[in-house]
């Protein structure tokens, strides 16, 4: 199961944004970084930042699943058909420059996964709001990243009711490749009219709370801030650059 | 029934109703994959949400529909190496808000052959992305296209780009016709709280 996990580890204390930017840093740092061993690193902050969030098994076993398939698409498409020259590897023989880049590229998408899956670990949503709202974050942005996340399991839901009510009234989900896309409209379109039909009511509602005013709101319990943790969030951006600036050096890591 | 809408607004500011319907674009985009996935269709349809917005509300509430639902799918998958792909659903939002605005949504006949050429565009722009960033192993079923037309000898870059665009051609038609078939079906109440569908 993706998201958060309560804990009281240092990062689930830290103000929400110091594991949101550390794991953004690392996200830049990844796509300035061209050998397989700067990569690793990058994999092991990754792990450290888990580990530092006491998630590490939570997030690398999610991390590791989403990123199977990529992994065997890479070894495949760079490792089997990649360009030559080819070194023998067991009973395969592989390409020796696609199989860096396929280490590099697989490496990648791995630190990737990681760090953000720990953020989802341990960054709670609730926090993140009163976060967001102390920073002065305009209201239109939250609503929708908050809100959005509340609508769509509602939607899920009626959608697997609209797809049950339409196979009651004869709608087969088989057949030929045409047959199925005919089969989209009937689905989709009672989906989509039915939520538009509710957008008045939504309006009034926000109306009604006062979403429409101007200015700030306020934040009924920000999380605190340190200068220690700031001074860690623009570490990590500047360190994130300087890989940058050594790529465009010529001296890529 | 109302028959075609006619050309949405211009560029405005957000109201309390575009974000509405912009958090409906949104959960339409997420949520569409589920009935994709039913019917067992080689698509993806994640951007009807973004096509639909473009016509209701424009360019600008289209693109925060296509930002802000790539960065919601990755938060709900897990999977933020997919963020980059957000340049493809602003390059979405934007054309289907010029398609929107010359007419293309009024008849399937106008809709088909622009999701067609959308398809080409939107494959275009994400095939420079899946080779740089990802190598060509993006989704499993582009993939295997990819992988198939390396098997046959053409050069990655080439492989990428066609895999991308193929799938692209069929997703974005399927994805114009269906936003073509909402606003054709919005009853007329419905239909008069979007000025530019108004007639």
């Amino acid at each position: 199961m993706i998201g958060y996990r309560a804990g009281t580890s240092p990062l689930h204390r830290a103000h929400p944004y110091t594991p949101l930017a550390l794991a953004s840093a690392l996200l830049l740092a990844v796509f300035a970084l061209g050998s397989p061993g700067a990569v690793g690193c990058a994999v092991l902050a990754a792990a450290l930042l888990a580990l530092t969030g006491n998630v590490l098994g939570y997030s690398a076993r999610p991390a590791l699943t989403l990123g199977l398939a990529t992994w065997v698409l890479l070894l495949v498409l760079h490792g089997l058909l990649g360009p030559e020259p080819f070194a023998a590897l067991g009973p395969v023989s592989v390409s020796e420059p696609g199989l860096r880049r396929a280490l590099v590229l697989g490496g990648r998408l791995t630190a990737i996964l990681l760090a953000f899956l720990t953020v989802l670990a341990v960054v709670s949503p609730a926090r993140l709001v009163e976060a967001m709202t102390a920073r002065g974050v305009p209201f239109a942005r939250m609503y929708l990243l908050v809100s959005s996340l509340t609508l769509v399991p509602r939607m899920r839901a009626r959608a697997a009711l609209i797809l049950e009510a339409q196979q009651c009234r004869g709608l087969r989900l088989g057949g030929s490749p045409l047959a199925r896309v005919l089969a989209l409209g009937p689905l989709v379109l009672p989906l989509v009219l039915g939520a538009l039909a509710e957008v008045d009511e939504q309006v009034l509602a926000l109306d009604a709370r006062g979403a429409g005013l101007p200015g700030p709101r306020t934040a009924l319990e920000p999380p605190a801030d340190s200068a220690l943790q700031r001074g860690l969030r623009w570490l990590g951006l500047a360190l994130a650059a300087a890989a940058f600036a050594f790529r465009f050096a010529g001296h890529p890591l | 029934m109302t028959g075609g809408p006619p050309a949405p607004p211009p560029a405005r500011s957000l109201s309390l109703r575009d974000l509405v319907v912009i958090r409906l674009g949104v959960a339409v985009n997420l949520v569409i994959g589920q009935i994709v996935a039913a019917l067992l269709l080689p698509v993806f349809l994640d951007a009807v949400g973004t096509i639909l917005v473009a016509a209701l509300a424009g360019p600008r509430a289209a693109i925060i529909v296509g930002l802000t639902s790539q960065v919601l799918a990755s938060v709900l998958s897990g999977n933020f190496a997919w963020l980059p792909f957000a340049l493809v659903q602003v390059v979405i939002a934007l054309y289907a808000w010029g398609a929107a605005r010359l007419g293309a949504f009024r008849r399937l006949a106008t809709a088909l052959p622009a999701g067609l050429l959308l398809g080409a565009l939107a494959g275009g722009t994400a095939a420079p992305i899946a080779y740089f960033v990802f190598g060509g192993a993006t989704a499993g079923g582009v993939t295997a296209v990819t992988a198939a037309l390396r098997v046959l000898g053409l050069p990655l870059p080439v492989a990428v780009a066609t895999a991308s665009i193929s799938t692209d051609l069929l997703d974005k038609t399927i994805a114009f016709g269906l936003v073509c078939l909402i606003l054709g079906s919005l009853p007329r109440h419905l239909a008069a709280r979007f000025p530019g569908l108004a007639r």
